[in-house]
């Protein structure tokens, strides 16, 4: 293509340094949110004012501020839980189950104290919060491990296993909460018994403690990808299986290692959003939201790169767009579902920019040709 | 206990064409992890257009266009932009899900419009199906246009040097593919199950790919394998009728999902692995980019 004198061609990428990969995230973003003021279009809205509106509500609104910060930490759990089997170049798509089977044990564990039967009793925080936690880690680990079991050792597709696996939990949970399961509220909601107020996790400014573990190990996975000896063997793993084995990495224990660390993970996203965040305390009637939400995890590892530290403005970005969406969802009368199509568009958009990581544009001088005639 | 078996073999019969679908996808080189997307846009599309029109037809046929479109736009990544085929099936996958949660919220709900005659008692689709399985065998075993597709899913660089059009052939079968899950969609939102709800597809999809692994890319098996799927799902949502009062509803819910993974790990036995082996398209998943 020529414009002006100049001549645009299609390059292969030699190298891709950091600033410019981060550029192709920055622009698949901008150009998703372009794309999506369509669907703003399209329901008579003016796209500037519901982007301004998402804004304000999500980063600039005592109401919209805390959910978004709960969102965040839930969504940076969420993306770390991906990041790390994709680091060894698989797909966990399974934070939902995961993060089910976490909340689920930490109800377990608040069900062995008899907490169903008496709310309004004093419990030993100090302990039970911890175990809990532990709890939630482990179940999510438990679960998650089949999957990176069956890929390191049958080499059997993670993506269909970590789907089913969604599967089965999600209807788990309905078993545990609904129709007279074992943590169904004594109201009969359909929804799970309430945390106690001695059991609440403890805030600071209203924010949860577990946004220290989100921080934290986003932290704390860079430096074990960065500097140790086993996240050089996830990354070699990733790169390349079966070279890794020749170099006596084994093909077995890195991919239980990775879904188990991922599984964790998630499991912590699941304890944070349904024993921590202020407002919620209880597996509600509608937990499958969550269960969605969580497959914003993908995306925002896909735009940090698998990076976790870029991962946390990310996940900030995100939380916001899909709280202050729900938002605007109501107070402009959109219909159900915004922040679900946003998913969408954003996803397709990534795929698409995934080309520019191999390919560039090169604007270069054309060279005097004689003009067409 | 009729009515059962009908509705088994409704069940069955999604699973085989959208799985159909995605084992020529597949037999050409190119793993389409997006199913379950194409299946909810066609079920939701066809949904749309059918209630707008009042036309079967033309609910059937926009599930047929979208899942064509859909199964382009992942030839385009896949074979053109030679990117990753996980990503790309995924990304169709969640847009998928995302956009048909917003486009089909406003009709949620049923149909309503009377329900398609079925043919011997059974559903005209299952004999659609299984003339599918039958023709998939046919083209792909004896035909020279099989071979092609082969022969691009084992060796590209081999079919590209015997005058076999590596891109051509790939982007028909993707192409195929997508139609046959956009349609095995609008086949479960127009006749198995006419009430539209928010991703109500609740892994269908990913089962039918499951099964095309299992399937050791031979459509009988498939189909066998599909029979076995669609009774259990069946099975799952009416267990009152083989065992009453034997573990919760919901425990029912997650049965099809865990034979599937215990399927897919009875998949790691020897003489399975061999034949396994053996069976699978020597280029699934990779891209094939000519030497320029």
């Amino acid at each position: 293509m020529r414009i002006a004198g100049y001549k645009l061609t299609l390059a292969k990428r030699e190298t891709l340094s950091g600033l410019q990969a981060s550029m192709i995230s920055v622009l698949a973003v901008l150009t998703a949110l372009l794309l999506f003021s369509l669907i703003f279009i399209q329901a008579d809205v003016n796209p500037l004012e519901a982007y301004k509106e998402i804004f304000d509500y999500a980063f600039f609104n005592s109401y919209g501020l805390p959910l978004t910060i709960n969102r965040f930490i839930f969504l940076l759990l969420s993306t770390c839980a991906f990041i790390i089997p994709f680091r060894a170049g698989l797909w966990n798509i399974g934070m939902t189950g995961q993060l089910y089977a976490g909340s689920l044990s930490a109800f377990a564990v608040m069900y062995a104290f008899g907490v169903k039967d008496a709310k309004s009793a004093e419990y030993p925080a100090l302990i039970i919060i911890p175990l809990m936690i532990l709890a939630a880690a482990l179940g999510a680990m438990i679960i998650a491990s089949i999957a990176g079991y069956l890929r390191g050792k049958y080499n059997v597709n993670e993506i269909v296993v970590t789907m089913m696996l969604n599967f089965i939990t999600f209807w788990l949970v309905s078993f545990m909460i609904k129709d007279g399961g074992l943590f169904m509220n004594p109201g009969g909601r359909g929804e799970s018994f309430e945390l106690p107020a001695s059991l609440y996790a403890p805030l600071y400014k209203g924010v949860p403690f577990t946004l220290i573990f989100a921080l934290g190990f986003a932290f704390f996975l860079h430096w074990l990808f960065a500097k140790t000896k086993l996240g050089y063997q996830i990354r070699a793993y990733g790169e390349n299986p079966t070279g890794a084995e020749y170099a006596g990495i084994s093909t077995v224990r890195i991919p239980l290692l990775v879904f188990i660390m991922g599984g964790a993970l998630a499991g912590l996203a699941g304890y944070h959003y349904f024993a921590a965040v202020p407002g919620v305390y209880k597996i509600a009637r509608s937990y499958a939201f969550l269960g969605d939400l969580a497959f914003y995890g993908i995306i925002c590892g896909l735009i940090a790169q698998a990076n976790p530290i870029a991962a946390i403005p990310v996940a900030l970005l995100f939380g916001g767009l899909t709280n202050g969406g729900r938002f605007v969802q109501g107070k402009m009368h959109l219909g159900f579902g915004i922040d679900y199509a946003l998913l969408g568009v954003l996803m397709i958009t990534l795929v698409a920019f995934q080309f520019f990581y191999r390919y560039q544009f090169a604007l270069t001088k054309a060279e005097k040709e004689s003009p067409d005639v | 206990m009729f009515e059962f078996f009908v509705r088994s073999l409704d069940a069955s019969t999604i699973f085989t064409i959208a799985a159909i679908g995605e084992l020529i996808g597949q037999r050409s080189g190119v793993l389409n992890v997006g199913v379950e997307g194409i299946m909810l846009f066609g079920a939701t599309l066809g949904f749309i257009v059918a209630q707008a029109t009042g036309s079967y037809l033309l609910g059937f046929l926009a599930g047929i266009a979208i899942g064509a479109l859909l199964g382009l736009l992942h030839g385009f990544f896949s074979v053109t932009l030679g990117g990753d085929q996980v990503v790309s099936g995924m990304g169709i996958w969640i847009m998928g899900f995302g956009l048909t949660t917003y486009i089909g919220n406003p009709y949620t709900g049923p149909l309503g419009m009377d329900r398609i005659p079925s043919v011997l008692g059974l559903s005209p689709f299952f004999f659609v199906g299984l003339a599918l399985v039958i023709l998939t065998k046919f083209v792909l075993s004896k035909t020279s246009l099989g071979l092609k597709i082969r022969s691009v899913g084992e060796n590209p660089s081999v079919a590209e040097v015997s005058g076999v059009k590596v891109a051509k052939t790939r982007y028909y079968s993707s192409i195929t593919g997508g139609m046959l899950m956009g349609f095995a969609g609008a086949v479960y939102a127009l006749n198995y199950n006419p009430v539209w709800n928010y991703n109500f597809l609740m892994g269908w999809g990913f089962i039918a790919l499951a099964l095309v692994f299992f399937s050791m890319w031979n459509p009988y098996i498939l189909m066998a394998g599909s029979l076995l799927f669609g009774t259990l799902w069946q099975l799952s949502l009416n267990p009152q009728l083989v065992l009453p009062g034997l573990f919760s509803r919901y425990i029912w819910r997650t049965v099809p999902f865990g034979i599937t993974l215990i399927v897919l790990f009875s998949m790691s036995m020897k003489w399975f692995r061999t034949r396994w082996g053996a069976a699978k398209p020597d280029a699934l998943g990779q891209p094939y980019l000519k030497e320029e």
